[in-house]
């Protein structure tokens, strides 16, 4: 597999590869989507074995009821000039509980890695709880390594500001809600 | 039908404990612009946030009439089917919302609110280019995020695009002028006063004088410490511009 197809897998109805290994040169793009309804505890292993090899990762959750949501997504950097992106974004409402755990490891030798990494989670009622744990484990020198997690309601000022103009309430919060989550829906309808 | 459009007695409002408007009193009817100047901490963006039904201001006392109707019973939403607009001294950004799909909705939100039907894509578009040539906005914003990356000036001009787009009856423009460039206050006061009818009116709030050279107004009134302690015509503007709100007595 050089050619970097797109992996589109959900969670409750497909069986999610749970250990991927990519060679020297190999491409993935892979897109993780957990609907609404579905509790789940999943971990996933992608090493990077190979020079040059390249991931593009990303997911979206939907917790809106009593869901119990672990993801634990590890990517292992082992040679060098690899890249990674992961992008994770999910809402929890209800009294649902999501967690994320991304784990980033460089080994030794894997030099001019770059590894980026962000979870995002929107948070619907005060109920709702989203732990988000970014961790970066680096033993190389010469990489690039970013991660940027971050959990939050909708802002206020954004949903007076359409309401302001017309929008309903619920209106409102669903316009921005969607928006939110457009960036890895969005790669759904690219291939 | 009473040409008052607005009516405003012994407002009191603020946020949490803390009292700023101490008792508004005002009256607009349609057709005329009025500026309100003060200084700042005065109460002037108090003012505008609860006119608009900002959710964080709490109205203690008064009351709002607006065409006949209880404003402050009004959700902001309501507000604007009824034509209240509200230019944002600081507009927000909305990741992720294009400018097309957010005035799509919210046109569609206000004909779905009065029972007709939903705006036909072709009109809608014809609408949005002609309203964004108005406000001398390039096209290429229309597929831009609400306010992101925008800058000081584009976001004041969104305002009044948007003004365009909704065709307000009550305008409130809070420190438009901040944060303008002179070709770019130019074109939003411009853009302002090509939508003046005789059946609207603009309340224009302001710091500074620049902006009513501009939108001239028929009536001005002082903001100080919550209450509106002077009221004359458009000369007061260069009295306060020579002299400083410290001239104006209580």
């Amino acid at each position: 597999m050089k050619a970097s197809a797109h992996s589109v897998y959900v969670l409750g109805r497909d069986e999610v590869p749970q250990q991927l290994r990519l060679g020297a040169g190999e491409q993935l793009k892979m897109t993780l989507v957990v609907p609404e309804g579905v509790s789940a505890s999943l971990q996933m292993d992608i090493e990077l074995a190979g020079e040059g090899a390249q991931l593009d990762l990303a997911g979206v959750y939907t917790c809106l009821g009593g869901e119990r949501l672990s993801l634990d997504v590890n990517i292992r950097h082992s040679a060098p000039r690899c890249t990674s992106r992961q992008l994770f974004k999910g809402i929890v409402g209800g009294t649902a509980r999501a967690a994320f755990h991304g784990l980033v490891y460089v080994a030794p030798g894997a030099a001019q890695t770059e590894a980026r990494q962000e979870s995002h989670a929107l948070l619907l009622t005060p109920e709702a709880f989203v732990e988000a744990q970014p961790q970066l484990e680096i033993y190389a020198d010469d990489v690039v390594c970013t991660h940027g997690a971050t959990t939050g309601f909708l802002d206020p000022e954004a949903v007076f500001y359409l309401r302001s103009r017309g929008i309903g309430e619920t209106q409102a919060r669903m316009m921005l809600t969607e928006a939110f989550l457009a960036p890895v829906y969005a790669r759904l309808h690219e291939d | 039908m009473s040409d008052i459009l607005l009516q405003i007695e012994d407002l009191h409002a603020g946020i949490g404990e803390k009292e700023i408007l101490k008792g508004v009193n005002l009256t607009i009817r349609r057709g005329e612009v009025h500026a309100i100047m003060g200084p700042n901490g005065a109460g002037k963006s108090t003012l505008s946030a609860v006119l608009a039904g900002r959710p964080d201001y709490t109205v203690t006392a008064g009351s709002v009439r607006y065409a006949g109707r209880d404003l402050l019973a009004m959700t902001p939403e309501e507000r604007s089917w009824a034509g209240l607009f509200l230019s944002f001294q600081y507009p927000t950004e909305i990741p992720g919302v294009s400018i097309t799909n957010f005035m799509k909705a919210a046109l569609n939100a206000r004909r779905k609110a009065a029972g007709a039907p939903e705006l036909g894509a072709g009109e809608f578009l014809q609408r949005l280019r002609e309203k964004m040539a108005f406000v001398q906005m390039k096209s290429e914003f229309a597929k831009r995020d609400v306010n992101v990356g925008f800058s000081g000036g584009e976001k004041k001009r969104n305002e009044v695009f948007q003004m365009a787009m909704l065709e307000p009856v009550l305008s409130i423009l809070d420190e438009t002028d901040s944060g303008l460039d002179v070709d770019a206050l130019r074109t939003v006061a411009d853009g302002v006063n090509r939508l003046r009818t005789p059946e609207t009116a603009t309340i224009v709030i302001t710091h500074y004088q620049r902006l009513l050279d501009h939108i001239v107004p028929d009536v001005v009134h002082v903001l100080k410490e919550g209450r509106i302690i002077k009221t004359a015509g458009r000369e007061l503007v260069a009295q306060i511009e020579e002299a400083g709100y410290e001239s104006i007595g209580a």
